[in-house]
């Protein structure tokens, strides 16, 4: 698009991460610049002439090299030139009308290797696989050693940072917005939100140095009745020191969401009473029920096999009241696998005649059903049966941070809006330790790292299957979410660097790096959702079968040419609030007009029909 | 035991059900259980005291009435009304528990006490007292009726008259004769004027020589001319009267190929394409020798009529598509795992056994076809031909989808009437034979994927989709134009009923809404987006009225194609694919041979589509990768409890839209009225708005979506969809825990 080629840093940034590549156009858009949004990176260029690369400020180009080929798996090779700089990687080709051009962030890269077998002419192949669901392939023509070696070199040095001991390209990015997006979470006022603290649950002030746990917040709330000490004696008792702490409590029930790492049982059954005390004095906080319910994210046979690593679930025997349920979610190394397999069936072509066992096969939308429905069950017991719960996996960064945001978003409208929605991802995902560095693998080239698994993706995931239900009941779209994705993998904001709290704080990445969400919440309009209708106390239940999971093509699929990706509702709905915004000033005009005209002459025009008409009174 | 009917909260709403007394008010009960009757409609057998299962599991929230079989429908009477279903669309012709006797698909009648189960088919005897009824519909519900507290004889009797009048032997037995017979025909004779034949709506019904003449003016098929020789269906029985050829074929030479046609279907012209390019349809030669020789008399033919004397490319749909045997094997199979199997079981195999239906394959591979026609048309600006050996189903689906991707006046309500009576009812496809639904799931896909570009709503299609089996409405009724005139002198004759000018019984045409639906429930069908609507009012932006229909064709953004690339040669949908496979897997082994030879054209045609931004009123494709297709949710899953999702569903963004779209239309009547318009400016808005939902009077606050929206809405799972469920019935205390269902011999000897 052309653009691309004239837009200022901002709204390059943005066409080079994500899906969009019309960002420049102002609130002006033309039905076609709008409806053209939402394409693919693999955009085209419609003015050759325009030829310079949109960089960012501190952007440099790094290599670069002319006769590249590019195997484009779906149109064929593709001739042009390749330039790395140090946050990404360009191609274009301008021989082609429309000109060809691809752009991606170089954290997007999970792996680049040479492809060896080089033909008998020795051209230098390599592939690179990538975070977000594609892998390219270019190959050099023409094989200088010295000189092309260096590009593959200069790749692999800028694609992972981390293992050359360099830092991320987020601490080098200084892009000032005018929204700051380090300021969107203060856990006290969250807190405040919530009615907290109050009789039942007070703010500890026990792991303000993270001594209590490394990888919990500073910010803990916890019920008054239990003393530091205690909390002390119950984290070593909790994998990780992860203590029951307070996520979310009923505006009405007291009912609250707790979550929490896995007891250390082991096999000899061990007990801890001060962590029987808590989950007690977690019950009794709620003088609505008098039952307290443990959901454990993970299969029971899972769960038990624990113990022989000294953790395990609380028994019934020890923790009366309490009832133990089982989620049946399976661990990151098979969501990982799942992933793999999804990216085999999408990627580059789909086979036709058996697309839908193939989807099958993968088992990924039977473990976005099972999250949900375990969310679902979590928000059902709070909302509906009044009852306290208690959720856990094993460490409780996981499964637990999945089903906790699930349940929050069925339960309070709050985090439907896209700040709230910052503000669930920074409190339960964030703050709460997701280890989002060692999940994704920011600039490492460590790939086959089994830590890596894509479950801040199916979070996403899920919230978007639960959009699809509840098409009006989200203030962001699904351009939002595919926003978040692709700068979970770009590294161009600090949001989601580092392990846990202390780590990110221990970096200095709030004063170092930009806020994703200062990007985000500096232009707004254009992650809303027109058709959003607030209502305050509004708890969702989505259906969680089969039949109404589908796959998120527009973001699994959205590489493929034949995908056009389409909102055409949304942008139609806006159109249609730009008129009625057009006709009611016109209506009001002359409203004013007749006033004023009736007011001068209030005895000529006695029979007009003007007259008859009652006034608009509501269009203010 | 006909009071204490709480309306309890239920598991799946968690929300105490809808309050209903506001509206109850007015009407109160009504004391005596009798059958609503339509004229000519009678009573044949009724049951008292019979239970309907509302819940699957527990009983409680069962009805108590009395079950009706008429000549038109099974009737449910009951003093309770279901709670939550006020909102649903009153069918003028049908009460909330009837089912029309032509929807009944399967008959099956239980006796739990001796375990035995039969399915009751037309005439046949029926050994045991039945305790239980559950009736399959072909619009997927399944309907159960408990008989403990009934006579055992009335039970019986009204099982097999449910049975025996729901498979009637003649169709002059159906409905549709007495009906239109006594309401419109008069016992007198004289006939009373109440049947407008456009519908009131003015929808084409393609009968007279006048509705082609306007269909080859609105398209600008000047080369044609509407043909006569059929009237009285004197060559074909199954062709209409009239119809449209090229102009350079005498009607003596046509009455001479005539013979040499299956059933002397001689082509018949479908629509003219912008460029000049026209859709013909044709049966099979079945004269051999005369094969080549009449074949290319036709096809000069439409060459002569082509402006660029293009050439004809004939699609031999036989060969391309499924046939309707597979089609109706995948319907059964996606009703099996929709309704029939239990929700969980189906749950866990759900896609794979979607796909072994193979429904979406099928719908996917006519969507192809389609859109290798219009690539045809488009780009490469031939004729086509669809080559099918009767003519009269699959040529009625791509015809229909042709016509629908290329010209925006079929997306309007009026236009795809026109063309559903042009292309399905007129061509004589066999409604009363096939009843099989295959087009409507076709248009729907289309209708997924841009939504903004058609007038009409899910509901309307669905709603369609359902009144083929109400047998009163002309549409749908016969196999072709013929037999609908000779099965209604027939019938006429035999009632003596004095037809007058008319040469045959007027049927109210199903386009007739109002014979169903009041004004209020017809708005549901309105879509708020309809582009049409929308862009007069935005070039305009002055006082102008909403006008509905579009009928500016507007094509210039996609007749950019791209023919100097095109080869000549014909490409199957199975060519496309193999070719791009083959392409792919080359580029893996060996790089150095890859020549710029990528796409075929028609892919590449596709392609360039998706990369231009869409002009809702030009062309419009769909997307054809499988991953992009999904089950027609409202269609299929409707009836499905388990599957409904309370406050969701599209409809809460439909309901968003329509108040929007109102509050426009309001706006600009207060517009209008202060510039004076007319008097006429004065009529009240609520009167004539085309939206379900309203605006309310403070426009700035949108409304909270009302409660009941579901994504079954305006249809209700609640009583339609009851398994025969083993739980809760006195059936599962000896079945304990089996999974399966056991044969009827087996329950048998369990029992004994």
């Amino acid at each position: 698009m052309e653009e691309s080629a004239s837009v200022d840093s901002v709204e390059s940034l943005c066409s080079s991460t994500t899906t969009r590549s019309d960002r420049s156009s102002g609130p002006k858009l033309s039905d076609t610049e709008l409806r053209s949004k939402g394409r693919p990176i693999e955009k085209m260029y419609k003015d050759p002439s325009k030829g310079e690369l949109p960089l960012l400020p501190v952007e440099l180009v790094q290599e670069s090299a002319k006769d590249v080929t590019y195997i484009c798996p779906f149109i064929g090779p593709i001739r042009g030139s390749l330039t790395v700089t140090n946050y990404r990687l360009f191609f274009r080709c301008t021989d082609r009308e429309p000109v060809f051009g691809l752009d991606l962030p170089l954290g997007v890269l999970s792996r680049v290797e040479k492809i060896g077998a080089a033909t008998g002419r020795g051209d230098v192949s390599y592939g690179l696989a990538c975070k977000d669901m594609r892998n390219l392939r270019f190959v050099h023509k023409e094989p200088d050693d010295s000189l092309k070696k260096s590009v593959f070199e200069v790749l692999m040095k800028f694609a992972f940072p981390v293992s050359n001991n360099m830092s991320l390209f987020a601490f080098e990015y200084k892009q000032v917005f005018p929204e700051n997006g380090w300021k969107v979470y203060d856990p006290l006022a969250e807190c405040k939100r919530q009615g907290l603290p109050n009789e039942s649950w007070r703010i500890s002030k026990l792991n303000d140095h993270y001594e209590l746990c490394d990888s919990y917040p500073a910010t803990l709330v916890v019920p008054v009745t239990i003393t530091d000490d205690e909390l002390r004696r119950v984290s070593s008792f909790r994998a990780k020191g992860r203590i029951p702490v307070l996520s979310w409590i009923h505006p009405e029930s007291q009912a609250a969401v707790v979550r929490s790492s896995q007891p250390m049982v082991g096999q000899n059954g061990r007990r801890c009473k001060e962590d029987e005390k808590l989950l007690q004095a977690i019950m009794d906080a709620n003088a609505q029920s008098h039952k307290l319910f443990i959901f454990d994210a993970r299969p029971s046979v899972n769960a038990a096999a624990n113990k022989m690593k000294g953790g395990g679930f609380e028994s019934e025997d020890a923790y009366q009241n309490a009832e133990l349920v089982f989620l049946d979610i399976h661990n990151i190394h098979v969501m990982r696998e799942s992933l793999r397999k999804l990216k085999e069936v999408v990627y580059p072509n789909i086979e036709e005649s058996h697309w839908l066992s193939n989807l099958e096969s993968t088992h990924w939308l039977e473990h976005i059903k099972l999250i949900l429905a375990g969310a679902l069950r979590i928000a059902d017991k709070v909302e509906s049966g009044k009852t306290s719960v208690v959720v856990h996996c094993s460490d409780g960064w996981d499964r637990t941070a999945q089903l906790t945001s699930l349940a929050l978003i069925m339960l309070d409208s709050h985090y439907r809006t896209i700040r709230g929605f910052q503000i669930l991802v920074e409190k339960e995902w964030l703050s709460f330790g997701h280890r989002f560095q060692q999940r994704v693998g920011h600039g490492d080239k460590n790939h086959t790292d089994v830590d890596r698994s894509p479950i801040f993706l199916q979070f996403i995931d899920c919230v978007w299957q639960m959009t699809r239900q509840f098409p009006a009941a989200f203030e962001f779209n699904e351009y939002f979410l595919i926003t978040i994705l692709d700068h979970l993998y770009s590294c161009l904001f600090g949001t989601f660097l580092c392990n846990s709290e202390q780590q990110r704080l221990k970096e200095e990445i709030p004063k170092r790096t930009v806020s994703l969400w200062s990007f985000v919440n500096s232009q707004l309009e254009e992650f809303v959702n027109p058709l959003y209708v607030h209502y305050s106390s509004h708890v969702l239940f989505p259906t969680v079968g089969i039949r109404h999971l589908q796959l998120w093509v527009s973001y699994y699929i959205r590489w493929n040419p034949r995908m056009r990706p389409q909102e055409p509702v949304h942008q139609r709905y806006k159109e249609l609030l730009a008129k009625r915004a057009e006709l009611q000033k016109r209506v009001e005009e002359l409203q004013r007009e007749v006033s004023s005209r009736t007011a001068s002459s209030s005895s000529e025009r006695a029979g007009s029909p003007t007259r008859s008409i009652t006034p608009v009174q509501t269009f203010v | 035991m006909f009071s204490g009917k709480q309306t309890k909260p239920t598991f799946k709403s968690y929300l105490p059900p809808l309050q209903t007394d506001l509206k109850k008010s007015p009407q109160l009960p009504i004391k005596k259980l009798e059958a609503k009757l339509l004229p000519g409609e009678i009573v044949v057998n009724e049951a008292n005291f019979v239970r309907k299962c509302i819940g699957a599991d527990s009983g409680q929230d069962d009805l108590w009435g009395k079950l009706v079989c008429t000549n038109f429908k099974v009737s449910f009477i009951s003093h309770n009304s279901l709670p939550q279903q006020r909102f649903q669309c009153t069918h003028r012709l049908l009460g909330e528990h009837d089912i029309p006797l032509a929807c009944v698909e399967q008959v099956v009648t239980v006796n739990d006490v001796k375990g035995k189960q039969k399915i009751l088919g037309s005439n046949q005897k029926l050994k045991f007292n039945p305790t239980e009824l559950i009736l399959y519909c072909k619009d997927f519900r399944i309907i159960r009726f408990r008989f403990d507290e009934a006579g055992p004889e009335s039970a019986k009797k009204v099982c097999l008259a449910i049975a025996h009048y729901s498979h009637p032997a003649d169709p002059q037995l159906l409905f549709g004769f007495e009906y239109v017979g006594k309401r419109y025909h008069g016992s007198a004779g004289e006939r009373v004027n109440g049947v407008d034949p456009g519908g009131g709506l003015q929808t084409p019904l393609f009968d007279c020589s006048s509705d082609w003449d306007r269909e080859i003016k609105r398209t600008g098929a000047s080369e044609w001319r509407v043909c006569t020789i059929n009237q009285g269906y004197f060559i074909s029985p199954s062709l209409p009267e009239f119809f449209v050829v090229p102009v350079s074929l005498a009607d003596q030479d046509l009455k001479q190929y005539a013979c040499c046609f299956y059933s002397q279907r001689i082509p018949l012209w479908c629509w003219n394409h912008p460029s000049g390019s026209a859709l013909v349809r044709m049966s099979n030669i079945s004269d051999p020798q005369q094969q080549r020789k009449v074949e290319q008399r036709i096809s000069s033919a439409i060459t002569k009529s082509h402006p660029l004397r293009s050439d004809v490319f004939k699609s031999d749909l036989d060969k391309n598509l499924p046939n309707i045997q597979d089609i109706q094997a995948a319907l059964l199979k996606l009703r099996q795992i929709c309704v029939i199997e239990s929700f969980e079981e189906s749950e866990e195999k759900w896609l794979s056994s979607l796909e072994s239906s193979r429904w979406m394959e099928y719908v996917r591979t006519f969507l192809r076809h389609a859109v290798e026609v219009v690539y045809m048309l488009e780009s490469r600006h031939v004729s086509v031909i669809l080559l099918e050996k009767e003519d009269r189903d699959l040529s009625c689906v791509i015809s229909s989808l042709v016509q629908l991707m290329c010209d925006p006046h079929c997306r309007s309500l009026h236009g795809f009437q026109a063309l559903i009576q042009k292309e399905w009812v007129m061509a004589g496809h066999r409604f009363l034979d096939r009843c099989n639904h295959l087009k409507k799931s076709d248009k729907e896909e289309l209708w997924n994927q841009y939504p903004a570009a058609f007038e009409f709503t899910e509901v309307y299609l669905t709603v369609l989709g359902d009144s083929m089996w109400v047998p009163v409405f002309s549409t749908f009724l016969f196999n072709c134009p013929r037999q609908r005139a000779e099965h209604s002198r027939d019938f006429a004759s035999s009632k003596s009923i004095h037809l007058g000018q008319d040469q045959a019984l007027r049927f109210p045409p199903v386009w007739d809404w109002s014979q169903q639906f009041s004004l209020k429930d017809q708005t549901l069908f309105n879509n708020p987006l309809y582009v049409g609507k929308i862009a007069t009012c935005l070039q305009n932006g002055t006082v102008k009225t909403f006008t509905h229909r579009r009928s500016k064709k507007n094509y210039s953004s996609t007749v950019r194609g791209l023919p100097s690339l095109m080869r000549n040669g014909s490409l199957g949908p199975n060519d496309t694919l193999t070719r791009r496979n083959s392409l792919v897997l080359r580029l893996r082994s060996d790089l150095s041979q890859v020549r710029e030879q990528p796409e075929t054209p028609s892919e590449r045609f596709v392609r360039d589509f998706f990369s231009r931004a869409v002009d809702l009123q030009g062309l419009l494709l769909p997307q054809l990768l499988p991953s992009h297709l999904s089950v027609w949710k409202l269609y299929f899953l409707r009836w499905v409890p388990e599957a409904q999702i309370p406050h969701g569903g599209p409809v809460t963004a439909f309901h968003k839209l329509s108040v929007l779209t109102d509050e426009i239309e309001m706006l600009q009547n207060q517009l209008r009225q202060y510039k004076g318009a007319a008097g006429t400016a004065n009529t009240s808005h609520a009167e004539h708005s085309k939206m379900y939902f309203k605006a309310t009077s403070t426009p700035q606050q949108c409304p909270a979506p009302p409660e009941y929206l579901s994504s079954s809405f305006p249809f209700s799972p609640v009583g339609n969809l009851c398994r025969p469920g083993i739980l809760g019935t006195p059936l599962s205390k000896f079945l304990n825990g089996a999974k399966i269902w056991l044969s009827t011999e087996t329950l048998a000897n369990e029992t004994i």
